[in-house]
């Protein structure tokens, strides 16, 4: 962890996919034989084989959208909870602090399975929740205590020397925080937030367990009653795998555009 | 040369042994999704138990077989017995044309029928049509699921388990539940939290039975099974057996 380096050193998170980048060749080729390839096998599939293949394919689309749904939605709040606890952690206030702590310590020793049936089920019986938005708290509250340690860490990658020069320039520690430190830190975090995204968008399909009809559940669903078990799992795994790869190429993509500019 | 003779020893052992194993009643492995009461559950101490399960081992007896139960979720139950986890499933599986087309059944050792389970504050439906523009849940791959997906403009969500389906209507997050009558009758009249909030509406509204399910082609298995299913039928134990779980 560089808690006190001085230096832009990007942070690594190994959660998500690889996700490419135009200097590493073999990664490269690698992507485009998998993204490229499992196009090519859903096509196959579809037209080559239709009478097994095509009704899979016309069943699952309405699932990509909600598993894309709660992916977003959750991303989206899972940054906002990290932000938070992640400025929380390095309060110099005792309270914040600890309460900050006290969340990413409780939620990351706690599986994410185990906090969605929680979220879903035990807090089903005091508030009402929609299916989809109670999973997408659930998911977003879990990586927020992941994304916390990544805004922390990214925070504490920015030199010290840049918020005293902000103090010394008159400017409020939350001026300079706002100002100075965090446009520096999100450039910091963006990789290991793409990390997170891609993990989480894996992670999207443990919701089917909610009855949350995701990609996952369709698939299930159509298997369930077809019986058509290898010919369904082939074709939500190769989903899967284009969304996942597809993600990872445009992460990089933002990335490369922001060292551009910087 | 002191090694080898041991091993040969253990070898003839083993031999022995698996011969006795022979002479004893076949044995098979049944999975059951013991999610289903009354018709197989989990009890407190942890055994599956339930009117499938004593109907099996009625079954087991009469034909000479050993039974022994592997708890499987229901999803991917069929996908088991495709690969050869076990020999059959009893599971409160409904004999259907689709499934006939893919597995063997039995004979159809009890009929039951689907029906519709609403909050009590519901005062108007009768069936599931009318609650069109609501969700109506159901677990996933049953024919309670198929029923919820024959009426248009119902939308239809499916659990792992038909518990979470109760438990998610109590949330106040769907508007019904369609499962086996035995199994609603269980959720919405016994269970202490859900008899203050459930109600069946009407009668089951459709005739099933269900079948001992095994590989397609185990001609064998299906004959031994049918054979001890005509016996219990005979001795009217199968009656002595719904009248302990089903109430």
């Amino acid at each position: 962890m560089p808690d006190n380096k001085s230096t832009h050193t990007p942070i690594a998170v190994g959660d998500g996919a690889a996700i490419p980048h135009k200097s590493d060749v073999g990664l490269f080729t690698a992507w485009r034989i998998a993204f490229f390839g499992s196009i090519v096998l859903c096509l196959f599939l579809a037209f080559g084989r239709p009478d097994q293949y095509m009704a899979i394919f016309m069943f699952v689309p309405d699932g990509i959208w909600v598993t894309f749904k709660v992916t977003l939605g959750a991303i989206l709040l899972a940054i906002v909870f990290g932000l938070i606890a992640g400025l929380g952690r390095i309060s110099g206030n005792r309270f914040i602090n600890g309460t900050a702590s006290l969340y990413v310590e409780v939620i990351r020793g706690i599986p994410l399975l185990v906090q969605l049936f929680y979220i879903y089920y035990a807090l089903g019986r005091f508030i009402k929740i929609p299916d989809i938005l109670s999973a997408i708290i659930a998911m977003a509250f879990c990586y927020g205590a992941y994304m916390a340690e990544i805004f922390r860490a990214g925070i504490q990658s920015i030199p010290k020397g840049q918020m005293e020069a902000a103090l010394s320039l008159g400017m409020s520690r939350r001026q300079a925080m706002r100002q100075v430190i965090l446009p520096q830190a999100f450039k910091v975090v963006l990789p290991p937030i793409g990390n997170e995204f891609i993990a989480l968008l894996k992670d999207s399909s443990l919701v089917s367990i909610l009855a949350v009809s995701d990609l996952l559940r369709r698939g299930r669903e159509y298997a369930s009653e077809t019986f058509n078990y290898f010919e369904t799992y082939t074709v939500i795994a190769l989903i899967y795998l284009i969304m996942t790869l597809f993600f990872s190429k445009l992460i990089s993509i933002m990335e490369e555009r922001l060292n551009e500019g910087r | 040369m002191k090694i080898l003779r041991t091993i040969a020893a253990t070898a003839a052992l083993l031999a022995a042994m698996s011969l006795t194993a022979l002479a004893a009643p076949k044995s098979i492995k049944v999975a059951t999704d013991a999610t289903w009461p009354p018709m197989e559950m989990v009890d407190a101490n942890k055994q599956i138990v339930g009117y499938d399960i004593d109907f099996l081992n009625a079954v087991a007896k009469e034909a000479g077989l050993a039974v022994q139960f592997k708890n499987t979720a229901w999803d991917g139950i069929f996908a088991g017995l495709d690969s050869g986890q076990y020999d059959a499933i009893i599971s409160s599986v409904t004999i259907t044309k689709e499934r006939k087309a893919k597995y063997d059944f039995t004979d159809p050792y009890t009929s039951i029928g689907q029906i519709l389970v609403v909050p009590k504050t519901d005062k108007t439906s009768k069936t599931i049509a009318d609650l069109k523009g609501k969700k109506v849940g159901s677990q996933i791959g049953t024919t309670g699921a198929m029923e919820v997906k024959k009426v248009s403009g119902v939308e239809s969500k499916t659990y792992d388990e038909i518990g979470l389906a109760f438990e998610d209507m109590a949330a106040g997050r769907i508007y019904g539940v369609v499962c086996d009558e035995p199994v609603a009758a269980h959720f919405a009249l016994q269970k202490k939290e859900y008899k203050e909030k459930f109600k069946i509406v009407g009668k089951p509204f459709t005739k099933e039975g269900y079948g001992i399910v095994v590989k397609k082609g185990n001609q064998e298995l299906v004959t031994l099974l049918n054979k001890g299913i005509q016996a219990v039928k005979a001795k009217k134990l199968d009656t002595r057996i719904h009248t302990r779980w089903v109430k």
